[in-house]
């Protein structure tokens, strides 16, 4: 990079890569670094604070309360001094002391209001940003999902919001008291004695200017942080995925090397951060020291003139103590400030991506719906110029079993996905009850079909949430049949707990056969009209086989089905058998008739059916050497 | 070793710099100090109504005190928080030269994100603790000794009542540190929660769609998400107490100093300057005070950081060199298996991957293996190179038992091209020569015309300079293929293993780049798993596997001849070649 040190300006919009139409490659938002502050994003997501603004509101106003009791102590000290104890009088001695364990009693207790309330607001609205961004990722569109890995948006929304959590904390609201509270310091010493004020705060402005260059050479290094453990991250999961390689080629040595320079590279502008930071904070706690010098130099001549008492000189020491401490935290402050701003862009970001996929103002619902489903002329690609389907049609009447084969790839998988919209199609329509799916309210659309995907996919949870899902409504009777019309009974009422055991993370304490099972269970649970199924290819036991075709001949009774089959007997139950082949239909008709045509699926037969019915019977694999 | 004793060990390793940074950190307490000192001299001058001048000599040595002060702070911090850095930086090169020894098993067993996060988060919170956290370990006790002993060398009775606060304070920290740390705890484990709910969410983002679950799993997510902010303002509530309660004891402090001392004051037994003393030494006190808490986190943080960095450590390198290597010695058998089993977990009686394997691969011959998915073909090809050591059984490479040659030496000799074609996000002319030091053009271009990879390069917009992104995601499957077979043959090594890395090629760039090999390679070994009988029919020997068993062995035209599963894929295949051609 020629100018990583660019010191105004646009660093989120250097590394953002050119968002808008969607690439194949995922795009690096991870690395966006932000600045530390942009009224833009800012804007965008005050309105989560909004909802809680009385809250905030009533935390700002105790903001100069808190600073109201603060600043009175010195000025106490100063009286107590001056009036009371240079005059001997111990009873105002005493109320002063009194006066001043209420103005601590008053701080302290606000000080914690402050806090408590702007943690409540920041809670408050992080948790509803937490939920607005599960909430447009429910609705993003697959092609979202195949695109962006689940950590990153994991990331999104835990530890961005998090990072935003950690502003509140430490970042925004304190910086406003820090800039309010030194005012009100400057001002009172003003008030209080115009030229000590003027000698005690003579070193501020050179300060000030110190400050500035140290912010300027802590932002260029903080980035340089940020990228340089960014490419630490981004090697370490290519060499921990690339291990085998690596270990392969004895390279061990080479990647060695380049991790250390990486490694040593981060290390170096973390010193230099370091030797900033630490020389920031000195040169405030020195200035302050060196303040105090100047007080003693100009103050102790006006008292000895008796111009002032001592006790203005011990509030003047105080104020200016108070002053120094928020210019030493600022650069921490500012680090924070940073970090928080790139978090909420990359929320932000997130919250902008279109949802491309969603049901029309006016869904039509055709009434009475009967299962029918039509395909004309369906035109269909996921990357640009690579069409998977190429003017496929078909119809399916109502009640109907259609089996589609095909071999690999030749959009089988595609059809079925394209029928519960999970994709837009380039041309043609699909129809579902005689209504373009485009023109369907999406949720309705998808009630009306049962998807059973070959890769069962079962929420931790129990048996009986994944069977009703979250549909509380449904009669207890309905799953009780559901489960035992698939044969499913046979297990889960071994299981203890039976419809309540437990089910682990996608299910993984159950087995192939009894994930299947419970899939065709669920179908029948929800009852639609229209069935697809995506047939599993791995094999199970011989008992659990016969299990499930039984199931499955049940489940398909009396429904429209679209069934990518795997079984023979799947494929002789069904009415018509539709091929396709690279994307086309190629062939139609019965198992019988396309046999006698020796085409397409005549091979297809030979290479996937007879196969799979000997490897289900175990006939083949028997012969040894 | 305990996580804590290796931690030592780095310690002990930068222990001037901790020296140098703690030697300057008391020279800035001492420092810090004896300004409250001085100050107390000009303000009892000035009480007593001396001379100015004098006042300006105490005000003038505050100020280079200042000076000096901010001078060897910014030593003290830089030397212990670069120290901090140092450790950082050696952990982390050692924790990945560690990870470079585990064997592939290990990576099975474990999360990459769980990795990343100890290799990244983990160390940060050990260098926390390593920089700041050591630093104010110092800083606190030998503020406070150091303070508590000049104010007692002023005035006895009035320290005794500024330390009237102190027992409350400690109390008050034992309260809160385990509270704090029970409440976090309870955060991070909600939140863990609410990850793997999202996550769950996500990896079945297709079943939530296609049943329309989204409003159910809002309900849920909301649900969560209520309890973590419920636990997190738990959290809130008690880390905002203890800055306040701090600030207040210390203001306590002052209060009884004022009120005390200025009744001395007023009955002539102390001046105002002693109490204005008193009152710096307070406030120079008030931020150790408040950092204390903060430092126990650091240090409660650090430690269970670095435990969790420990169980990195402790993993045990299973497959690593001899202790004295043996020289191969020159054999016509290039390799050998003898009655070689294989189980992933055979500690816990796993399931035998591979079972009885014996064959001999003569120098210069090639062996091909075929069979179907989860046959054990890849799993063989993975013992030669010790990516997996068998579990029972010998393998021998150049007459030599593979355990007892070096390991890099083993390797080197083994021009690899495993199954998952991964290429690093570099230069496509950085993947290739990956293998060997000092591959020249000529050779890479000469890899890439036997690959067929020349006709794709010619059309990269940087030709061989092209940057391949993460995993190769910029090049087709074929592509990805091609360059990792490249790669294994620019390694130069006598014998090749190719795990049926040709897949996402077509059949007859496939068939180029097999003849293309095989003029080249005549001298070299050569391992060919395959699916596609098109790729090795014309080996010296075919073995075929099926459920980790050889079930058939012979050339082409002997299988073909005997009509068992080799005839029935061969069959499959042309038929798919077949339907291709439809």
């Amino acid at each position: 990079m020629d100018q990583p040190n660019k010191v105004n300006g646009k660093t989120a919009e250097d590394v953002r890569p050119k968002t808008g139409q969607p690439s194949p490659v995922p795009d690096h938002e991870d690395e966006i670094f932000g600045k530390a502050y942009d009224f833009q994003l800012i804007r965008r997501l005050w309105r989560f604070l909004v909802p809680y603004r009385r809250l905030f509101w009533l935390a700002m106003l105790v903001l100069p309360l808190q600073q109201l009791f603060a600043l009175t102590q010195p000025y106490i000290m100063k009286v107590a001094i001056d009036r009371y104890i240079a005059g001997a009088q111990l009873w105002g001695l005493q109320g002063m002391a009194l006066l001043f364990l209420f103005a601590l009693v008053g701080e302290v207790v606000t000080a914690y209001l402050h806090y408590y309330l702007t943690m409540l607001v920041a809670q408050r609205s992080l948790a509803d940003l937490r939920v607005a961004i599960f909430t447009h990722v429910q609705k993003l569109p697959m092609s979202y999902f195949d695109r962006n890995p689940v950590g990153r948006l994991v990331t999104r929304m835990t530890t961005d919001v998090d990072v935003l959590q950690e502003m509140f904390a430490a970042g925004v609201m304190t910086l406003i008291s820090d800039f309010l509270m030194v005012a009100w310091i400057v001002v009172i010493m003003f008030t209080l004695h115009v030229q000590l004020a003027l000698v005690s705060l003579a070193l501020t402005p050179f300060m000030l200017l110190a400050i500035n260059f140290f912010r300027v050479k802590a932002r260029r290094t903080y980035r340089l942080i940020r990228e340089r453990i960014a490419r630490i991250n981004a090697y370490l999961g290519e060499a921990i995925s690339g291990m085998a390689v690596i270990q392969l080629f004895v390279r061990e040595q080479n990647s060695y090397r380049e991790f250390d320079e990486l490694n040593g590279a981060h290390r170096e502008a973390n010193q230099l951060s370091n030797i900033y930071e630490a020389g920031l904070y000195s040169m405030v706690e020195a200035v302050g020291t060196v303040s105090i010098g100047l007080l003693l130099w100009y103050g102790g001549g006006e008292v000895l003139h008796g111009i002032i008492g001592i006790g203005t000189l011990v509030a003047f020491k105080e104020y200016l103590h108070r002053f120094f401490v928020p210019l030493r935290d600022f650069s921490q402050k500012y680090t924070v400030m940073q970090s928080a701003m790139s978090a909420a862009e990359r929320i932000v970001h997130l919250l902008d991506t279109p949802i491309a996929i969603s049901s029309p103002a006016k869904p039509v619902v055709p009434k009475p719906f009967r299962g029918a489903v039509s395909f004309e002329d369906v035109w269909f690609n996921y990357k640009p110029n690579d069409p998977v389907l190429k003017g496929v049609s078909f119809n399916v009447a109502p009640g109907e079993k259609v089996a589609i084969v095909g071999a690999t790839g030749s959009g089988k998988t595609t059809t079925i996905k394209l029928l519960s919209r999970f994709y837009d199609i380039q041309r043609g329509s699909i129809k579902v009850g005689g209504a373009d799916v485009r023109d369907w309210d999406l949720q309705a659309l998808r009630r009306h079909i049962g998807v059973v995907l070959q890769d069962v996919f079962l929420f931790s949870g129990d048996i009986r949430s994944n069977l009703c899902l979250g549909n509380g409504a449904v009669p207890e009777e309905r799953v009780l049949e559901a489960v035992k019309y698939t044969n499913s009974d046979r297990f889960v009422s071994r299981l203890a707990g039976g419809l309540d055991a437990k089910v682990r993370e996608r299910g993984s304490n159950f087995s192939t056969g009894q994930r299947q099972l419970l899939s065709l269970a669920r179908v029948l649970v929800f009852q639609p009209e229209i069935l697809v199924l995506d047939e599993a290819t791995s094999s199970v036991d011989t008992e659990t086989e016969s299990l499930i075709q039984d199931a499955l001949e049940k489940v398909m009774k009396d429904r429209t089905c679209l069934v990518i089959a795997h079984r023979l007997s799947t494929i002789r139950n069904a009415d018509r058998i539709i091929v396709l082949h690279h994307g086309e239909v190629r062939e139609v008709g019965s198992h019988a008739e396309l046999m006698q045509k020796q085409g397409i699926y005549y091979r297809l037969y030979q290479l996937q059916y007879q196969m799979e019915e000997q490897k289900r019977g175990g006939l083949i694999g028997e012969a040894k050497v | 070793m305990g996580g804590m004793g290796r931690l030592k060990s780095y310690v002990w390793r930068y222990w001037r710099r901790y020296f140098f940074g703690v030697l300057c950190l008391l020279g800035t307490v001492t420092v810090v100090m004896w300004i409250p000192r001085w100050l107390r001299e000009a303000v009892r001058i000035i009480e007593q109504g001396g001379s100015l001048s004098d006042v300006t000599g105490y005000a003038l040595i505050i100020m280079a005190a200042g000076v000096l002060q901010g001078i060897i702070r910014t030593l003290s911090r830089s030397l212990i928080f670069n120290a901090g850095r140092d450790i950082e930086y050696d952990l982390r090169n050692d924790l990945f030269a560690h990870l470079q020894k585990l064997p592939l098993s290990y990576y099975h067993s474990q999360r990459t994100g769980d990795l990343m996060s100890r290799v990244i988060n983990d160390i940060s919170a050990v260098r926390a603790l390593l920089g700041p956290g050591i630093l104010n370990l110092f800083n606190t006790p030998v503020y406070f000794v150091y303070a508590v002993i000049l104010m007692f060398s002023m005035d006895i009775r009035l320290t005794l009542v500024a330390l009237l606060p102190s027992p409350l304070l400690i109390w008050a920290v034992r309260q809160f540190r385990g509270r704090i740390m029970k409440s976090s705890l309870a955060v991070q484990r909600q939140m863990a929660e609410l990850s793997s709910h999202i996550q769950e969410n996500l990896s079945g983002m297709h079943v939530v769609k296609a049943y329309t679950q989204e409003e159910n799993q809002i309900r849920q997510f909301v649900k969560l998400n209520e309890e973590y902010q419920e636990k997190n303002m738990v959290l809130a509530q008690l880390r905002g107490l203890i800055g306040p309660c701090m600030q207040g004891f210390n203001g306590l402090s002052v209060m009884a100093v004022l009120g005390y001392g200025g009744l001395r004051v007023i009955r002539g037994e102390l001046l105002v300057a002693d109490i204005v003393a008193f009152i710096a030494y307070l406030n120079v006190l008030a931020w150790p005070t408040a950092a204390f808490g903060w430092m126990l986190s650091l240090v409660e943080r650090g430690r269970a950081a670095m435990e969790r960095l420990e169980e990195i450590f402790k993993a045990e390198p299973e497959i690593s060199s001899a202790d004295h290597p043996a020289a191969p010695v020159e054999s016509n058998i290039a390799v050998e298996f003898r009655h070689v089993w294989f189980a992933h977990d055979a500690k816990a009686n796993g399931h035998a991957v591979l079972k009885d394997i014996s064959f001999t691969l003569p120098k210069g011959r090639t062996l091909a293996i075929v069979g179907r998915t989860g046959a054990g073909k890849s799993t063989l090809a993975q013992l030669l190179p010790r990516l997996y050591d068998a579990t029972a059984g010998e393998i021998l490479i150049g007459g030599r038992e593979i355990r007892s040659l070096s390991l890099a030496e083993l390797r080197r000799g083994i021009g690899y091209v495993p199954q998952d074609p991964f290429l690093f996000s570099a230069s496509l002319s950085r993947n290739l020569s990956f293998g060997r030091d000092g591959i020249s053009e000529q050779e890479i271009l000469a890899a890439n015309r036997l690959t067929r990879l020349d006709r794709d390069v010619a059309i990269f917009p940087e030709g061989l300079g092209t940057v391949v992104g993460e995993r190769g995601i910029t090049l087709s499957g074929g592509q990805k293929q091609r360059a990792t077979l490249a790669r294994a043959l620019l390694t130069d090594a006598p014998m090749v293993v190719l795990d049926d890395c040709l897949s996402s090629v077509d059949a007859q760039t496939e068939d180029e780049i097999l003849r293309g090999l095989r003029s080249v390679v005549k001298e070299k070994t050569c391992l060919i798993i395959s699916h596609r009988i098109s790729a090795v029919k014309d080996a010296d020997e075919i073995l075929v596997l099926d459920e980790g068993r050889i079930i058939e062995r012979g050339t082409h035209a002997e299988l073909v001849e005997r009509g068992g599963l080799y005839a029935e894929l061969h069959r499959q295949q042309q038929l798919s070649e077949e339907l291709e051609q439809i």
